[in-house]
């Protein structure tokens, strides 16, 4: 079973989730529900089909609180997303981030592409992403998945990082993305997107 | 090893000046086919929290806990959790404060709140016994440094200090801010500050380091203050890692302030500390030596401890020791008087934790360290914290009040009544 697998390599990691979702005291099930509305971009079941929109799907319950949080207190703002979170409750929140970490991620449709995939590796370990996304870019508390996101949204927010035009909750993601070029957002996304 | 050590000290500073120092520069395009003489480009640093970790450290996966950036209904919050000494009592002052951290006291009895993580400074106002939370100012960029002189809120964000007048008469339309500094340097990186008003006016308040471990540029890792009414910057202390919290004594005037140690020296080094400034020009060995007597196991190579200042006290090992007053209210026991109180914010470096708790430091009569002790516990339940203190603040009828940015609420601890 994946869970098993998962537990396997990520015990740690994974007993942690667990703990901060039961501290959300979230209820997935009800959650379920109240996610019907974001499936229209989002995916059913969390994994996005539109190159813009993140996929959700198995991201850690506690990204997506805190990112539905920013959006509701508006800052972050997104002319799709802001009216949605507009209307969400603390509880709601929970109940849909407890929802989408449970659904397994299915990846974004990437063409293969190996020489800009290594370009990106390298990128990537070159700029420590590991350290907060994890091994295996699944996130961990507070910091998404990035492994399986979609590529132009990755580069929309990369780019947004570096410009400032997109704030993040501790400036970790702003201080990264400074010393990345264009080609650099360009080849770590596409890298990170491929990854299933 | 002496010959490696100072290419390693020069690579680090290269590396800092760039990411940290001059943040909006533009790193040259490393397209697919640079020019043969291009320099190669400066080697990425890790997150903060991650620097000088040792590989063998990664299995432990330690990192920061989340910031809190909500509140627990009043209901939910587990207050009686909260162990004082006998006689002492705790209750929930005010709730509904996300992310609520420093506090400052108006002289109408206003308490300011400052905020890390959600751009906000609350006001919490009593009415008749019921405490109203108010978000006053809203878009700021870490307004975590609150002060308050002549009617006017001091906010210190990562870069600048505001100043708002007349605040406690315009809580519900506050001033535009006047810009009392705005050269502070612009890393994120423990960027956020701590600020106290001095007994001489000016407003004091931290330089962080940019990083957890490297050599700092000389803007950095330093006790500074600002005159408001001049804008002038001076360095108070210098080689401090990073404070976030400081007071100044109620008898000597002398400041005093924790500093938080380095990580991944290993659960048990080194100790984060508590200083105190006796005169002009102090140094505290950052990154050379911490804790007063123990050498960096990077940067000390070739230096002594004896060449700089040591600290009044060690206190425990990544307990992140935030917010710190002395206790000037007549409420408490006469034992108390000029204590100093500290808010533990609590290790995330450490296999077992430590802190997540407020803790009390007796001085004698010459500010020699006669003890310290837990004094409010009960946030840790044992290897889960539901609550993280971040400052301390004495309130006008004695009574200390204790901010928590993870419930989002302000206890009071009162004396037998």
């Amino acid at each position: 079973m994946r869970i098993d697998a998962l537990r396997g390599r990520f015990g740690v990691l994974l007993t942690l989730l667990w703990a901060t979702g039961a501290a959300l005291g979230a209820d997935a099930v009800a959650g379920r529900a109240k996610a019907e509305v974001c499936a229209a971009c989002h995916g059913a079941d969390g994994n996005s089909t539109n190159p813009l929109v993140p996929s959700l799907a198995a991201q850690p319950p506690l990204y997506v609180y805190y990112q539905l949080l920013q959006f509701r207190e508006q800052r972050r703002v997104d002319e799709q997303m802001t009216p949605f979170a507009a209307k969400l409750t603390d509880t709601n929140m929970k109940d849909i981030a407890a929802y989408y970490s449970a659904q397994k991620p299915l990846g974004a449709d990437q063409p293969p592409d190996q020489a800009r995939s290594e370009a990106g590796k390298t990128v990537a370990a070159g700029n420590h992403c590991a350290s907060c996304h994890m091994p295996d870019f699944s996130g961990q508390k507070h910091i998404a998945r990035i492994g399986g996101q979609q590529y132009q949204y990755l580069v929309k927010q990369l780019r947004g990082f570096k410009s400032g035009e997109r704030p993040d909750i501790d400036g970790t993601m702003s201080s990264a993305a400074q010393p990345l070029s264009d080609q650099d957002i360009t080849d770590v996304s596409w890298y990170l997107s491929g990854l299933r | 090893m002496v010959a490696y050590g100072p290419r390693i000290v020069l690579l680090a500073a290269a590396s800092i000046a760039f990411v940290f120092v001059d943040a909006t520069a533009q790193q040259p395009s490393t397209g697919a086919t640079p020019a043969a003489a291009s320099p190669a480009p400066a080697p990425a640093i890790p997150p903060t929290w991650a620097q000088g970790r040792k590989p063998e450290q990664e299995a432990l996966n330690l990192s920061p806990h989340p910031p809190g950036l909500t509140a627990l209904p009043l209901e939910e919050i587990p207050v009686d959790k909260i162990k004082v000494p006998e006689g002492f009592s705790v209750s929930v002052w005010a709730s509904g404060i996300p992310n609520g951290r420093s506090m400052t006291f108006g002289k109408n009895g206003t308490l300011f709140v400052g905020t890390r993580f959600v751009d906000t400074v609350y006001a919490v106002v009593d009415r008749n016994g019921r405490r109203e939370v108010k978000p006053i100012l809203k878009g700021l960029h870490r307004p975590n440094g609150v002060a308050f002189r002549n009617g006017a809120l001091y906010v210190a964000e990562v870069s600048r200090i505001l100043r708002f007048d007349n605040i406690e008469s315009s809580l519900d339309n506050p001033p535009q801010p006047v810009v009392v500094f705005d050269a502070l340097p612009k890393d994120e990186a423990h960027g956020w500050k701590f600020m106290a008003l001095g007994p001489d006016g000016w407003l004091y308040f931290q330089i962080g380091s940019p990083g957890n471990i490297l050599i700092p540029p000389v803007t950095h890792a330093q006790i500074a203050r600002v005159d408001p009414d001049r804008g002038v910057l001076e360095t108070v202390a210098a080689r401090v890692r990073n404070s976030v919290g400081m007071d100044f004594h109620p008898v000597t005037k002398e400041l005093w302030f924790t500093n938080n140690g380095r990580d991944w020296m290993g659960d048990d080094a080194p100790n984060d500390t508590l200083h105190r400034v006796t005169h002009k020009g102090m140094n505290f060995g950052f990154p050379f030596c911490h804790q007063g007597d123990l050498l960096d196991d990077q940067f000390g190579k070739g230096r002594s401890c004896k060449e700089f200042d040591p600290p009044a006290l060690k206190l425990g090992t990544h307990v992140a020791p935030l917010g710190m007053r002395f206790y000037t209210g007549q409420q408490f026991p006469p034992e108390y008087r000029n204590n100093i109180f500290i808010a533990e914010h609590g290790s995330w470096n450490r296999t077992r934790k430590l802190g997540f708790n407020v803790s009390r430091v007796v001085l004698d009569d010459h500010g020699q360290v006669v003890k310290y002790e837990p004094f409010a516990t009960g946030f840790l339940q044992g290897e889960s914290f539901w609550g993280r203190p971040v400052d301390v603040q004495v309130a006008p009828d004695g009574a200390l009040l204790v901010s928590d940015d993870v419930a989002g609420a302000i206890y009071r601890i009162a004396y037998r009544r």
